[in-house]
């Protein structure tokens, strides 16, 4: 698998996107507040927390999705306002109709629907690289298959396909590990890398602790404000976690893996 | 036979009623295929009712039945969205609100009118065998503006239709492309007034949709055979209307049903006798019919994978406006 979809890397040291005091206000309450945090080229970031800590809101913001109520999100030292194709946004399975009348193909396809003439159908060059990105996931054969026919991992690497088309600098992605098996787990994992390797920013949302501690360069620690932010074996302390989960902390500290806040 | 087909043709009343029917078939057709993918049939169904109060002014103070249409249709539209960003209020209640609100104020100006029961049945039920050749060539017109504007944003309809975060996402405009998408209901709702009525032009958006949607799984298919099956219950409906001396709007959607109804029975993947058949006709053994035909397993990982999806899609945070 090389990076056939993915075009050249794009290095600087700098920080590419930095988010800068941003707070968002929904009718009847606050869902962040406060947040700075920045992210390099060619690194994989994890929002952490628990349901309801602001990890989609933050990806929505940062997609150009969800307006801000206060603070500002800089892409490359230029502020962001609204979408932009650098940016590519991976909702969450859930959000979908999967019992939609399109194929997979057409699913993928639509990661080149803004670039084409709107007469005439794709050109054979926009198939050929939507099939190279459905290679790259594994679901090439399944190009043909009506949605709805997919199991839930099948479904996330279709929407990563079409993600890898997208083509973009900083990839935001909801809580892809939520519900795929375990192939399409390690699937996502070497993606990143990929990705990183040609320094694209990652940025994902989950709640699955030993997740973030295996795929990120970083974790950011999430519950409305910012707890914690840097790499996993400084992030994840008893002290940590307990402040971003509360009550909910009795998660995963089983087995000591990430004991290391406790003693060190 | 031959007569039967072509005693009708030699009025003028029924050729125009047989290119409106066509028309109407078609423009509904393909207009209700999003209207089914989307689940606005509820929506379509106020549209219809909200519009009618357009139509009654124009009609009460003589001027174009299609303006005061179309300008109740934006009003309506754009009132259910601002309704719906309350945070206490569906988007269903708003339009519950509206669409029962204008329909009463619909009949309430209609009441006034002298001839009121004639113009109220006609607005309610049609009045296909009074199409001039005018009315044809504005319900041409106007099936073309509508069927070119969805081929020109097929597209950006289909994104918004499917994937609405990945829509906004990718810069598309979800609120132009909503109300646009209503302009382009409300039109061929408006173009479907004369020949069904009012109270059954969600048949003509609704039914052959659903019926192309057992049919295939591919979009454009699916809008194919919904123009082909409306415009052909259509005619059929027209003849039986014909023949059987029964009024032609409700004859043209008892024609849509029944062909529903057969393909939901007997369509060839979906089908449920087809199915129940073809599991018979695989596994011909008598005692299989005392086991369950759900493999438990598989039902009980789809239970679980369920409550997952559904722990995951809780924690989604939405703006209530956008949801």
């Amino acid at each position: 698998m090389d990076g056939a979809v993915i075009s050249q890397p794009v290095m600087n040291n700098e920080a590419r996107l930095v988010v800068e005091g941003l707070g968002v206000h929904f009718a009847d309450r606050s869902a962040l507040e406060g947040i700075s945090v920045s992210f390099g080229a060619g690194e994989s970031v994890s929002l952490l927390g628990p349901n309801g800590a602001g990890k989609s809101t933050l990806l929505k913001v940062i997609a150009g999705v969800l307006p801000a109520t206060h603070g500002s999100v800089r892409l490359a030292g230029r502020p962001i306002d609204g979408t932009n194709p650098a940016v590519v946004y991976v909702p969450q399975r859930s959000s979908v109709d999967w019992t939609f009348p399109v194929s997979v193909l057409d699913v993928v396809l639509m990661a080149r629907a803004q670039r084409r003439s709107r007469f005439g159908p794709f050109r054979g060059e926009d198939r050929e690289r939507a099939l190279a990105a459905l290679d790259q996931v594994g679901m090439r054969p399944f190009a043909p298959v009506q949605i709805g026919q997919l199991s839930g991992g099948q479904q996330q690497r279709v929407f990563l396909a079409r993600a890898l088309l997208q083509d973009g600098d900083v990839y935001l992605l909801d809580e892809p590990f939520t519900g795929v098996d375990v192939p399409t787990q390690e699937l996502v994992v070497s993606l990143f890398d990929q990705l990183r390797r040609t320094g694209r920013t990652i940025i994902y949302a989950t709640h699955d602790l030993a997740q973030a501690a295996k795929s990120s360069d970083r974790i950011f620690l999430l519950n409305r404000r910012l707890i914690a932010s840097g790499p996993p074996s400084e992030t994840m302390t008893a002290a940590n976690l307990r402040a971003a989960f509360g009550g909910q902390a009795i998660v995963p500290l089983d087995g000591g893996m990430f004991g290391m806040g406790e003693a060190p | 036979m031959t007569d039967w087909i072509v005693d009708p043709l030699r009025h003028t009343f029924m050729q125009h009623a047989f290119i409106a029917i066509l028309l109407v078939g078609i423009i509904c057709g393909v207009t209700g295929t999003f209207v089914t993918l989307r689940g606005l049939a509820f929506m379509g169904d106020a549209l219809s009712h909200a519009i009618f109060p357009g139509v009654v002014i124009a009609y009460v103070l003589g001027g174009n039945f299609l303006i005061g249409a179309l300008v109740a249709a934006v009003v309506v539209s754009l009132g259910i969205g601002l309704i719906s960003q309350s945070s206490r209020l569906t988007n269903d209640t708003a339009i519950g609100v509206l669409f029962a609100g204008g329909f009463a104020l619909g009949i309430a100006l209609i009441s006034s009118q002298r001839s009121y029961v004639k113009d109220l049945s006609t607005f309610l039920l049609g009045s296909i065998l009074g199409v001039s050749r005018e009315d044809l060539f504005l319900t041409g017109a106007i099936g073309a503006v509508v069927l070119g504007v969805i081929a020109y944003f097929r597209r950006e309809l289909t994104i918004v239709a499917f994937d609405r975060t990945f829509a906004q996402a990718t810069g598309i405009n979800l609120w132009a492309f909503d109300q646009l998408f209503l302009i382009l209901l409300s039109l061929a709702i408006v173009i479907s007034l004369q020949t069904v009525g009012n109270i059954l032009v969600l048949a003509m958006l609704v039914t052959p949709a659903a019926t192309a949607r057992l049919l295939t799984d591919r979009l454009q298919v699916m809008m194919i055979l919904s123009a082909t099956i409306g415009a052909v219950s259509g005619v059929v409906g027209l003849y039986l209307s014909y023949h059987l001396s029964i009024a032609s709007g409700a004859s043209v959607v008892l024609v849509a049903t029944g062909v529903f109804a057969l393909v939901f029975l007997f369509a060839p993947k979906t089908g449920i006798v087809t199915v129940a058949i073809a599991r018979r006709l695989h596994f011909p053994h008598p005692e299989r019919d005392i086991f369950p035909t759900e493999d438990p397993v598989a039902v009980a990982k789809a239970d679980s994978s369920r409550v997952a999806d559904g722990a995951a899609s809780k924690q989604q945070d939405q703006p209530l406006h956008t949801g």
